[in-house]
């Protein structure tokens, strides 16, 4: 059982990455359609996906892979040309092989049903085959044909035999030259070229072949074998009967006419050649362009990764913070004696280069959540007729894994939100005298402490006017609050629960998940987020996150008897403030700072305690934390400002989660707990 | 339906290893001999889809009982299980009516390549 587990979970991990790998690919297919290697990775990671599944017995997952691979053999044979059709089918094949991963991590089976998808792939191969041999000869022929200098170098006839075979020619055959390579990894290739041989035996009359049937036996080749055969059958029919041996690489297959003298064959090739050349130019052309297209997506790079449970790296954290609470005790001793101190300054050294390198190990790139939306942009922008460019820009910076996992689903919105209702069609950005391309821009920095996400496209920015005037009808706020309120907490607005400017409900952007869960999950990992838009011109949001979660610097204050823990960049500074500084305005408590006006609450009413509120009014000194959210400062009274230090963040659990203004607790040197204040909600 | 197998090996531990890869293929084992007279004993009772088999068996190894079983039946669809260094007994089995074959240790993936490629003439 455990080992079933065991292999399950590699098989989940494992054909998650290659999914991934998968839809990168494709997607660089689709812009590369001629790049062998990343066909070849494409199928490979296609291949791996089949073995997998099929020595973990999962039926429909093997028949699916195995179905999808035959399409990219056939793209890789040059049977089949990558166009939009095939790109689409291939991405529709990685959603269905998504989907039957899922059904076994769920409930062990293969539930979802594939047969439509697997008939649809069938007709493709059927159809495009006869469609594919339908299709212009000339072409087909450009591609399969190999250079004839090659081949006549390594195999051609002598007159003799020429007129021998002329001899035996009845009028429909035709004759072929055939170059057959074999897979490096090929076991036993002389059985291999001997059934090649054989092959061809049956196909026609094998005229000549280099090596000989001899030297293949006595496996006196490499692994190319050229054959000079004459057949009745038609080119694709003979490539396709010696593609079906295993280990075969690729067949080249180029039909001669014999009765044209040879000067005359020459000079044809000749000007085949010409033309080839001229082709591989403007191939190298469009090679260049693509270059610069797929370097924007190429550089988003997963490193090579340990697998490690991040349940254990958890643990981990959590041992290290036990350890830093355990050291801060130790400190807090004040024992004096010389080794005391030097053994406390070493421990204090190597926790925080621990703690710091268990960060590290939690870090990942972000292009692991980036690279998913380089597909989901095509898609969209494909179903809703529009033409975005994605332009992603820092996806090496790194964030802590569980920060990271929460926040794809909130830039997805975000981005939706972009093609959808952001960026206009392309008639329309014309009409504009926009690039009809919109551009969406999406990058990580790290800033300090934190790391910004910004999403910016150069849409058609939010309507402010629309903003309030539907938030007014929801009820959201009243007419004489929109007086009040400025450009952006207008545009705030949209992050209120049920809040949708859109009065289409597309498939895009409609799907339930508002900008109001955006902004509580990425306030849920202690960050925030931020709008700018300018009508006409776009929208850019920002996301700003603190690098990890688990552990941080924070102000350690008093509120009636209790300590309590504000996080350090939550902080702008701390004052000393009289009474007499306090002034009011429409009732409310503010001071003034450097000309600015800042609202003063005091901590144990929002705390809720059970005390006498507003008796700071009457003390010499009021200690004052400045604090900040986003754009808003506002100061926090407090009894005591105790010292700075570091604590481990600790959830309070599931039942009090809820609890307003506390995000959590903090176990301090002493033993005790404090709790953490949730400084963006008393903002 | 799943395509039926007849698996010859004199090796208990490499018909285990075949089976395995075969039934996660998706294919079922009807038999198993241990030589070639066995494998042409079953063949004939149960008609298989495919046949593995291997080369050297004590008794009549697999050579002879591909040669037999294929003058029985032309369709039969024989694969060879060989070693390295067997390559001329292999080729002498293709020559004798094998469809292809497949060198130990079997990779799965290979195997099955090798089997389903077969199945797709």
């Amino acid at each position: 059982m455990d080992n079933d587990n065991q292999y399950l979970q590699m098989f989940f991990d494992e054909s998650a990455e290659y999914l991934q790998q998968l839809n990168e690919n494709v997607l660089l297919l689709e812009e590369n359609p001629d790049d062998e290697e990343i066909i070849n990775a494409v199928f490979r990671a296609a291949h791996s996906v089949k073995g997998m599944s099929a020595t973990m017995g999962f039926e429909l997952l093997t028949d699916l892979t195995h179905k999808i691979e035959n399409i990219l053999a056939k793209v890789r044979n040059k049977e089949l040309d990558i166009n939009e059709k095939i790109v689409d089918v291939l991405f529709a094949g990685l959603d269905e092989i998504k989907k039957l991963v899922d059904d076994i991590r769920e409930n062990g089976q293969e539930t979802t049903d594939i047969s439509e998808y697997l008939a649809e792939l069938d007709s493709l191969l059927t159809m495009e085959k006869d469609f594919e041999s339908i299709k212009n000869e000339d072409d087909l022929d450009l591609k399969v044909s190999l250079t004839d200098d090659e081949f006549y170098q390594k195999l051609s006839l002598s007159d003799e035999e020429e007129e021998e075979i002329l001899k035996r020619l009845k009028g429909n055959e035709s004759f072929y030259n055939i170059k057959v390579n074999l897979k490096e990894d090929c076991l036993l290739k002389n059985v291999r070229g001997y059934m090649i041989l054989k092959k061809a035996q049956e196909l026609g009359f094998l005229a000549k072949s280099k090596p000989t049937q001899k030297e293949i036996e006595d496996e006196d080749f490499d692994l190319v074998i050229y054959i000079i055969l004459i057949s009745t059958l038609d080119k694709e029919t003979i490539v396709n009967e010696i593609m079906d041996i295993v280990d075969v690489k690729d067949v080249t297959i180029n039909q001669l006419d014999l009765k044209k003298s040879r000067t005359e064959v020459a000079a044809s090739e000749e000007v085949k050649k010409q033309v080839k050349n001229d082709k591989s130019n403007e191939k190298d052309e469009n090679m260049k362009t693509q270059d610069k297209n797929s370097k924007k997506l190429t550089n988003i790079q997963v490193s090579p990764t340990v697998r490690v449970d991040i349940n254990k790296l958890d643990n981990l954290m959590n041992m290290v913070g036990e350890l830093l609470i355990n050291k801060t005790r130790l400190a807090g001793l004040n024992i004096d004696s010389e080794i005391y101190n030097d053994i406390i300054q070493q421990l204090d050294r190597v926790t925080t280069e621990l703690h710091h390198n268990v960060m590290q190990i939690r870090m990942v790139p972000i292009g692991g959540i980036f690279n998913r939306f380089p597909r989901m942009v095509r898609d969209l922008s494909k179903e809703l007729d529009k033409e975005i460019n994605l332009v992603i820009e820092g996806a090496e910076t790194e964030l802590d894994r569980s920060i990271i996992d929460e926040l794809a689903d909130p830039l997805m919105h975000i981005i939706r939100n972009a093609i959808d209702h952001g960026i206009e069609r392309p008639e329309k950005r014309k009409e504009m005298g926009k690039d009809p391309a919109g551009t969406i821009l999406l990058q990580a920095y790290q800033k300090g402490s934190e790391i910004i996400i910004e999403a910016e496209d150069d849409g058609a920015g939010l309507d402010v006017e629309k903003i309030t005037t539907k938030a007014i009808e929801k009820g959201i706020i009243s007419e004489e609050e929109a007086e009040e309120m400025d450009k952006k907490d207008r545009l705030n607005l949209i992050f209120n629960p049920g809040f949708s400017t859109s009065n289409q409900v597309t498939d895009v952007s409609g799907r339930g998940v508002g900008m109001d869960v955006v902004k509580r999950v990425v306030e849920s990992l202690d960050g925030q987020v931020f709008i700018e838009s300018e009508k006409g011109v776009g929208t850019r949001f920002t996301i700003s996150l603190p690098l990890t979660l688990a552990i941080t610097q924070a102000l350690m204050v008093k509120i009636n008897q209790e300590i309590y823990a504000i996080p350090l960049g939550t902080i702008s500074e701390t004052l000393m403030i009289t009474p007499e500084e306090i002034l009011q305005v429409r009732g409310q408590d503010v001071i003034i700072l450097r000309d600015k006006t800042i609202p003063l609450v005091e901590g144990a009413q929002k705390l809720n305690l059970n005390i006498e509120y507003g008796r700071f009014h009457k003390q010499e000194e009021i200690p004052v934390v400045i604090i900040n959210s986003g754009e808003r400062e506002i100061g926090l009274i407090v009894d005591d400002l105790l010292n700075q230090q570091e604590i481990v963040i600790k959830s309070l659990g599931n039942y009090l989660v809820n609890i307003k203004n506390i995000s959590g607790a903090t176990i301090v040197g002493d033993g005790d707990v404090a709790l953490i204040l949730d400084v963006r909600n008393i903002a | 339906m799943a395509k039926t197998v007849l698996v010859v090996d004199d090796a208990a531990f490499m018909r285990m290893m075949i089976k395995n890869i075969l039934v996660d293929g998706g294919f079922e084992i009807v038999a198993e001999a241990e030589n070639g007279k066995q494998a042409i004993d079953l063949y004939r009772e149960h008609k298989p889809d495919l046949v593995t088999m291997d080369i050297t068996m004590p008794g009549m190894d697999g050579l002879e009982a591909v040669k037999k079983i294929v003058e029985e039946d032309e369709e039969a669809k024989i694969i060879m299980c060989s070693a390295m260094g067997q390559q001329a007994m292999v080729i002498d089995a293709i020559q004798a009516g094998a469809r292809d074959f497949v060198v130990k240790p079997f990779k799965p993936d290979r195997v099955l390549a090798a089997i389903n490629k077969m199945f797709n003439d």
